[in-house]
Order: structure tokens, then sequence, then C-alpha cells
């Protein structure tokens, strides 16, 4: 009784001429989002079961969660997603409070406006390939940073090796993150400080308050929302990280810089482990998914 | 009337199902050709050339050739056994054969060619061998390579004849500024060669276990001394050491002063680095000899072809394989695998490395012709890594490796 009155009143919504040509505008965009995103997540959803074999005419045995297992059981799985960890700890509120500063200047400024906010952003647009070989040959070991350490200014004896071991490698991949990502957070947060209204200011000037109280307790407030936009977005991109890490270090040296995406890579094009691949790529998209949920928690605009 | 115009209709309509099938019958046979021959030198011209000559004498045969990169041929094979868009014939390395051959997608080639053995006569066996898995054989010898000692001769005075001298070499004239000996990577393409020479070996002949072998006091002993040189700067290479120059530019620029590499390393040494005065030598020997790794391309063919393709790509690899083509091929730096082809004078004008790359294939071996070679090597790679860097003992990393490559085996 109940499914025959919701498909009623579901056919007099649609009777309607309006309703009816909104759906056909959102069918395409429904049709390419299924096609394209919700049906290769379940299909991957359902590998994940499976010990998924590639081959011509090959048959898939089902395995149950033996390949969730082995992903919680892989050292080299736990290496990847602490390295993934620091990466996302060090480049998120690295590009933000660098991103912010810059919005800041930028905003107290009427000349040069437009220039500033584009030479910010110019990393932005360039190619990860590109700033990546940059900044491989200036971390390399004959590379530029060593080159003024050693021979230019003197300060070190002998060349130290930052791409050579894991923690050193990794901070120099974290640098190229945040460098590449101020551009992005200068332009969202310039955006939410300029819709700040003055007003708050000058009421605050009224009453005495300086630059750093108007900061915490009128500029934060009123942002809070795009600093919660930003955190979620910079954190998935973090975790999608992949060209910095394949290009400067490839994963080495024995796969200790590897990131859980150059992981995943390796484990699908070189060992052809699909079912283990789309089991590594659900923990991770669990684990982004309660990191963002929390996040939405704790900066829920209203509790500011 | 209307009989006659429905018979007019039923004639015209019969004609011209006719004629497509004459002229379905007369269009040439297409067959898709990937490959990665290098079009940096010449490889490609000459393949084109070579295709060209082809279709002059087999009019009713056409051939598409794709250069993809080493990756690349490897990723759309993959991704084409599922959706079943592969090529008619592929030219890759040696080590795609079982890989390919356990995706299920290669032809049995000396089942479906009745010719298959006569045919593979004419061309080296220890390459060919690399084509045959499970009993059968799933390609034929494109071309073949193998690797000698490259060194820099401003550095090295005295060219070692022994590993143990080059071992001593590389140390004695380690500075600062020179490491004296580089390997670009530490799988088995770059260990296996020391660990037979050594006299030991990766895996069981049968393939049944590791144990023993990899992590045998001879291979450890052969790691160890590949720590102990990196220990004292004096053994580097790129993916050991993300922040150290390539194996060529260091070469070039005698940061490195040895290296063991095959004869693309001449070519890449002659053209960014034509000042460079080097030398070539075989491969030093070990107690058990100089056993170098046979590297190389088969040309592999594929399930997914009818007989018409298949016939087609068999002639045209009969073609690619011959004399003639093998000598055009060697000028763009392809060793070839024809016999005939090999002892060619002019094989020999424009290789003028090939008589020491000739002594070594004598005595160079195969890596394990085993689907789950590309793991083992991941795992040889990745432990042997971890030891040279002395993160954990070569003992235990070898052990740690010969319970992952059992596991794989099982």
């Amino acid at each position: 009784m109940m499914t025959s009155g919701v498909f009623f009143r579901t056919r007099k919504y649609f009777r309607k001429k309006d309703n009816a040509r909104m759906l056909l505008l959102l069918v395409p965009g429904l049709v390419v989002m299924g096609m394209f995103t919700f049906y290769p997540i379940i299909k991957m959803f359902v590998m994940s079961f499976f010990d998924w074999k590639i081959g011509y005419n090959q048959v898939s045995p089902f395995v149950g969660i033996k390949n969730y297992l082995t992903v919680f059981s892989d050292p080299i799985a736990g290496m990847a997603l602490a390295n993934t960890m620091f990466y996302a700890v060090v480049t998120v509120p690295g590009q933000m409070i660098l991103g912010l500063m810059v919005a800041l200047l930028i905003n107290e400024i009427r000349k040069f406006s437009v220039t500033f906010r584009l030479l910010y952003y110019l990393p932005v647009i360039t190619s990860w390939v590109v700033v990546a070989l940059l900044f491989r040959y200036i971390f390399s070991n004959q590379g530029l940073l060593n080159y003024f350490l050693t021979d230019v200014f003197k300060w070190i004896p002998e060349h130290i090796g930052w791409l050579s071991t894991r923690w050193p490698a990794m901070t120099a991949m974290t640098l190229l993150g945040i460098w590449k990502g101020i551009g992005w957070n200068m332009v969202i947060f310039l955006a939410a400080l300029q819709a700040v209204p003055e007003e708050y200011y000058e009421a605050a000037s009224i009453d005495g308050a300086g630059s750093i109280q108007k900061f915490f307790h009128i500029t934060l407030p009123n942002i809070k929302g795009t600093i919660l936009f930003c955190t979620v977005m910079l954190i998935i991109g973090a975790f999608n990280t992949y060209t910095p890490i394949a290009v400067i270090t490839g994963g080495n040296p024995a796969h200790q810089t590897d990131v859980v995406l150059t992981w995943t890579y390796y484990q699908t094009f070189s060992s052809y482990k699909m079912g283990y691949a789309a089991a590594l790529s659900f923990v991770v998209a669990a684990i982004v998914a309660v990191i963002a949920v929390i996040l939405f928690k704790v900066l829920r605009p209203e509790r500011m | 009337m209307k009989k006659l115009i429905y018979s007019i209709l039923i004639l015209s309509l019969l004609l011209s199902v006719m004629g497509l099938n004459v002229v379905a019958a007369t269009e040439p046979v297409t067959i898709q050709f990937w490959h990665n021959y290098d079009a940096g030198v010449g490889q490609i011209d000459v393949l084109n050339q070579l295709i060209a000559q082809f279709k002059e004498t087999n009019p009713g045969i056409k051939v598409n050739q794709v250069y993809l990169e080493w990756q690349a041929l490897k990723n759309n094979v993959v991704a084409g056994a599922t959706t079943g868009i592969l090529p008619d014939v592929l030219r890759g390395d040696i080590g795609f054969v079982p890989q390919f051959q356990a995706l299920n997608v290669l032809v049995e080639m000396d089942t479906v060619f009745p010719d298959y053995v006569d045919v593979a006569d004419a061309v080296l066996e220890a390459p060919n061998s690399t084509a045959k898995a499970s009993d059968h054989y799933y390609g034929i010898a494109s071309n073949t390579n193998t690797k000698i000692l490259y060194y820099n001769k401003n550095l090295v005075t005295t060219v070692p004849t022994t590993l143990d001298e080059m071992w001593a070499t590389a140390e004695k004239i380690s500075s600062k500024d020179v490491i004296g000996f580089c390997e670009a990577w530490m799988g088995g393409w770059n260990l296996c060669q020391y660990i037979w020479s050594y006299g030991g070996d990766i895996l069981a002949p049968d393939y049944s276990t590791a144990t023993g072998y990899i992590n045998s006091s001879i291979a450890v002993a052969v790691i160890q001394k590949l720590a102990d040189l990196y220990a004292v700067g004096a053994f580097s290479g790129p993916t050991i050491d993300p922040g150290a120059l390539p194996d060529t530019d260091g070469m070039g620029t005698g940061k490195y002063a040895m290296t063991i590499d095959g004869p693309w390393k001449a070519k890449d040494l002659s053209t960014k680095y034509p000042d460079l005065q080097y030398g070539t030598v075989q491969m030093p020997a070990g107690p058990a000899g100089s056993i170098g790794v046979l590297g190389g391309e088969d040309f592999m063919m594929f399930k997914t072809s009818d007989a018409a393709h298949q016939d087609a790509t068999w002639k045209f690899i009969r073609f690619m394989i011959g004399k003639d083509a093998q000598i055009e091929m060697a000028k763009a730096g392809q060793m070839p695998v024809n016999k005939e082809a090999l002892a060619d004078k002019e094989v020999l004008e424009v290789m003028p490395l090939l008589s020491i790359f000739s002594n070594a294939l004598q005595t160079c071996k195969a890596r394990p012709v085993t689907p789950k070679w590309g793991d083992m090597e991941g795992i040889i790679n990745t432990k042997a890594t971890e030891a040279v860097l002395g993160q954990k003992s070569v003992q235990t990393a070898m052990n740690e490796a010969a319970a992952e490559i059992n596991a794989l085996l099982q």
C-alpha cells in the first residue's frame, strides 16, 4: 500500500512539466556519473573479494576478506600509509597556513594585487612532472642545494643525500607539495576574506581590538566554512598523491618512500594483484571518509 | 511488371554481396604490430623500410606498426587480456613471455605452426629458450643481448680480469668525487650475473624453492661485498640512492668509474658524452666463470587473432628473423639472433663490440622463465637494497627474500 502511494506521488510529481524537464536535464550527468564513478566503485568493491584474474577467459576465485587481511599484514602497505599520513600532516596545514598568510597580505593591498595573485598561482598550474623533476634536481646529491651548501657557502664538508633515505626524501617531497599548493589556498582564502563584512573590523577597532585579536575573533570564525572545505579537499588530495613520488624517488630505496597510490599502482600493473589493489583502495577510502567525518563534526560552522 | 522489379532487386543484391566477398577476399590482411624499437637510434626508420620490403613480396599483407614504451607495452597487453583488444604480434622483453603466457593470451607457436622448429633452427638456441614456458614455445627470439664491463679509461688504468679484482679496483679508485662501481638496480637483472659467476643460483633448477639458493652462502657473500663497497662509498646506483646520478650520466661525467650493462650503453655514451674515453671488456669472471644475464626481445603472437591474421603474422615474423632483416636491424644497434647474420661482415663492421658480446653470449644464462619472475625480482631488489643500505644483515634480508619467493612458488 505504501509502495503504491510512493509510486502515485512520484508519477504525479513528474507529470508536472518542469519536474520532467529537470529530470531530463539531470539524466545525462547521472548516466556519465553512473558509468565512470558509481559503476567502477561498485565493481572495484566486488573485485576486492576475489583473487581477480585479468587473463583471457580466466576465472577469478572468491577469496572473501583475504585481500583485506593481506593489506593489513603487508609491511610495505603499512609503510606507504605512514608515508601518506606524514605527507598529509605536513602539506595540509603547511599549504593552508602559508596560503592564508599570502591571502591576508594580498587582501590588504590595492596596487599589483592581480600580479601577486598570478605569480602565486603559477606553481599551481605548472605541470607536476616538470616541478617534480626540478625538485629532484635541487635535492639530488649533485644538485643545487648541495652545491650551495658545500661549494658556495661551505657550510658542510660533503654532500648530503637528501633523497637517499626515507624521511629526508619524504620531507623534500612534502616541500614540493606545500610550494605547489600555496597558490590554490591563497585564491580560496582570498575569496573568503573578501566576503567578511568590513563593519565587523570597524566595530572591533572602535572597541580597541588589535590586528591579532581581529584575526582570531573575526577573520577565523567567518572563514571557518572555507577552512573546513580546504582541509577536506587537501586531505583527499594528499591521499591521492602520486606524481611527485613517482618522479622524484620512484618509491626507492626499496619501497621506503612509496605512498598508497604508488604502492597500489605497483601492485596493479607490476604484480597484477587487482584484488589486493582494490582492497587497499577501499581501506584508504575508508580512512579518508573517517577523517572527513571527524573534521565535519569538529569544524561545524555553528559551533564556533 | 512487379515480378520483374523484384527479380532485378534480388539479383542486384546478390551481385553486390558477391562483389563484397570478392573485394573482401582481395583486400590485404592488416596485422597490428606493437613494439618498443628505439626511435632515437633509428630503429623505427629501419623497421618502416623492412615493412615496405615485406609488403613488396607479400602484397596481401599490410603491417601496421605501433610504438609503445616498455611499461606501456606491458600494461596494454594486461588491459587487452580483459578487453580482447590485442595486437597480432608484439616484439617485447623476453620477461614478458611467461607473464603473458600466464594471462592465457599467447599463441602456442610450436603447436600452431608445424614449421616452427625448422624456423627456430636459424636463430641462436639460448635466446630462443626465453620463449619457452611449460614445455611449449610462446614466442621466437627477435634480438638478443647481454652485459659487458664498461670502464672509464682515465680512472681504471689496469683492467680487471676477475670479479674480485673488479671490486678491489672499485674500492681503490673511489674518492669524494668518484664512485668505483655503479649498478642501476638491485634486481635479478643486476645480481644474477655475480651470483652465478661465483657458483650460486637464485632458485632450484626445477623452480621448487629459493631456500638454499637466494639465501645461500654464495649469494649472501656477493651481496655482502656490495654492502661493504657501499659503506665505503665505492658502490652506488639510482635505485639504492634516489639522489645519485643515473648510470649513464654518472659514467659520462666521470662520477662512476665502472658499470656492467648492455650494448645500448655504448650508443648512449657515444651520443651523450662523445668525449668520454671508455673501454669495454667481457664481464670479469668469478670462480665459476663469466656468466652474464641473457637479455633481449621476443616476437609473440596472440590468441585473439583469427587464422588468416595468424598466418600473415607468422610470415612477417619469419621475414623479421631472416638474415637480411636482422642485418638491417643490426645497423641500428639490435644484436641479431640469426646465426648467419651474426657472422656477416656488415654486422661486424657496424657493431664493433659484437665480438665481445658474442663471446659473452656463449656463456650467459637466462633468468628463470616463470610468470612470477617479475614479483620475485621485485622481492630480490627490495631485500638486497635493504641489505646494502645496512638496514638489516644480509643473511636476514636474504632469508626473508627466500621466504617471500617460496610463498610465490606455492
